[in-house]
């Protein structure tokens, strides 16, 4: 099996730094940074000085996704040998016991931690993973109600919910969660274009009118967003069809629908236009 | 009045001004070290968390509140200020202002800032002051009055010298000041051996108590909410949106990612 380094051409320093971005950037192309990671901690350990850490716990949960118990458990020995008693090295075993599906032992670490810290945000997370994971979302749900009204501002946790609710057909309050992401993001175009289309799976003339304002206003702040120009006439069509509605509010419907319709047309044209130079 | 030039020993230059500047700096540096060895953990509590979150999440509401729907922005308002149970109305936490004598950690810390801030610069100043005594070592640039002598001009007998030449001592202090912006650039903000901000926080902090700030942010809180508005933001957004054509460049392109690198 050829190494990474000899298929691609790269140093190590490129390596490193393509680790460095996937960090920064969140990305989970776990399988990639197994292949990157494993041959950059083997050959290269010594030059890595203090990055080395965070490229262990790096590698070490991308192995846990990739299933490679053997390389996760090598990391975790070197991190824990560096940092004994740290949280959060202990919450990476926990995850590790995840990964095994020993859940009862993962919950009992994770008690252990909030014991010792009850502010630790990532323990009480992962014990609400690990509900999700099991499947038992009534349970998810009501665990992270109760930390977000302590955590009022931890956006992640409030896009989590929303997509929980959404699973248990529980619009109206997955609706409020997006709401209270987007005060907080106003310019994410994506937020505003999932209220609307939860908006629009709600349904009734009220929902169809706030789901096509909110789908005009993702495609405000992002001319190209295709889904949200599809939404955008799909609502206006709607309510246009939609017997209970005053001649005016047909009216100005019909225009936008035509609007955007031809607003799809000229975006696929371009791709047509290429498609036939090629 | 002309005042004739006086003429220094260039051996005062290399030999006092270079070296006490040299030693406040270096104590500075060693103060920083020392402060970060000697620093306490501090610990929030969950409650304390939590109310700063809370605080930001209105903060958020009156001012982002214009792009979610009406009906929302007045359910979240009427949840944090209704009059019989709303969250600013409702919720008082326990003021206890941390006194020295009940609050240990606050005693200890307290003694530590005078240890490693008030203590080396007396040390230092009086030392100072013992070894380069008797001589002038500098001239301000700009003119005293008469009144600045005994202070600036500490070992030095002479009723006629202007007040503009000091001392050793009062070179030591100057540096000690002038020297902050040196520490941020090399140590970077928030350093240990920023003493004059220190001395700011010690004559502020006196003033300030921490719990107490809960309930009067609370209360401010309160009234800001009370007096916004809600102006949506999405009122004519489409007529906005289908003014103009939409930019479409670059949605598809014909490049595909190859690989990782």
């Amino acid at each position: 099996m050829a190494s990474v380094s000899e298929l691609y051409d790269v140093t190590w320093e490129e390596m490193r730094d393509k680790l460095r971005k996937w960090r920064d950037e969140n990305y989970r192309n776990s399988e990639q940074i197994v292949d990157v990671g494993e041959e950059l901690l083997n050959e290269h350990a010594s030059k890595l000085g203090d990055d080395i850490w965070i490229i262990y716990e790096q590698v070490m949960i991308a192995a846990l996704d990739c299933s490679r118990d053997d390389l996760a458990v090598s990391c975790l020995q070197e991190l824990k040998r560096q940092f004994p008693g740290s949280h959060r090295v202990k919450r990476l075993a926990g995850m590790r016991l995840e990964a095994l599906e020993r859940y009862e032992d993962a919950t009992k670490l994770y008690d252990s931690i909030l014991q010792d810290d009850p502010t630790n945000t990532a323990a009480r997370k992962r014990k609400m993973a690990m509900l999700k994971a099991q499947g038992k979302s009534p349970e998810a749900i009501r665990d992270l109600n109760e930390y977000l009204e302590q955590f009022v501002g931890d956006q992640e946790a409030w896009h989590e919910l929303s997509e929980l609710y959404i699973n248990e057909h529980d619009y109206a309050k997955a609706a409020f969660c997006l709401e209270e992401l987007m005060m907080t993001n106003p310019h994410n175009h994506l937020y505003c274009e999932q209220y609307a289309e939860v908006k629009y799976t709600q349904g009734g003339l009220d929902n169809l009118e706030l789901s096509r304002k909110y789908f005009a206003q993702a495609l405000k702040l992002n001319n190209r967003n295709m889904r949200a120009l599809f939404g955008f006439y799909m609502s206006a069509s709607h309510i246009a069809a939609s017997p209970k509605v005053s001649a005016k509010v047909k009216k100005d419907n019909v225009r936008y629908a035509a609007w955007a319709a031809s607003q799809i047309n000229r975006a696929y044209q371009s791709i047509i236009r290429k498609c036939d130079r090629l | 009045m002309a005042e004739p030039e006086l003429l220094l020993d260039s051996n005062i230059r290399l030999w006092v001004v270079l070296p006490i500047v040299f030693i406040t700096f270096l104590v500075g540096v060693i103060r920083h070290y020392v402060s970060i060895l000697l620093q306490s953990d501090k610990k929030l509590t969950l409650e304390q968390v939590s109310d700063s979150q809370v605080l930001i999440r209105s903060r958020i509401l009156r001012e982002n509140g214009k792009y979610i729907p009406k009906q929302s922005f007045l359910m979240r308002k009427f949840y944090f200020n209704n009059q019989e149970d709303g969250f600013f109305k409702k919720t008082k936490r326990k003021v206890v202002p941390p006194s020295p004598m009940t609050d240990p950690s606050m005693l200890t810390d307290m003694m530590k800032g005078n240890v490693t801030n008030v203590l080396p610069m007396i040390l230092i100043g009086g030392w100072i002051n013992w070894t380069f005594s008797g001589f002038v070592t500098t001239k301000v640039p700009f003119p005293l009055t008469l009144r600045f002598k005994p202070m600036l001009q500490q070992g030095i007998e002479l009723l006629s010298l202007d007040a503009s030449w000091v001392s050793s001592a009062s070179w030591y202090f100057l540096n000690v000041f002038g020297l902050r912006s040196m520490y941020s650039l090399i140590l970077g903000q928030d350093n240990g051996a920023d003493q004059s901000r220190i001395m700011q926080e010690q004559m502020s902090g006196a003033a300030m108590a921490m719990p107490a700030d809960t309930n009067k942010a609370f209360k401010a809180e309160w009234e800001a909410l009370e007096l916004t508005d809600h102006q949506w933001a999405l009122e004519s957004v489409e007529e906005e949106l289908m003014s103009k054509e939409l930019d479409l460049d670059g949605m598809f392109s014909t490049e595909l990612p190859t690989g990782i690198f």
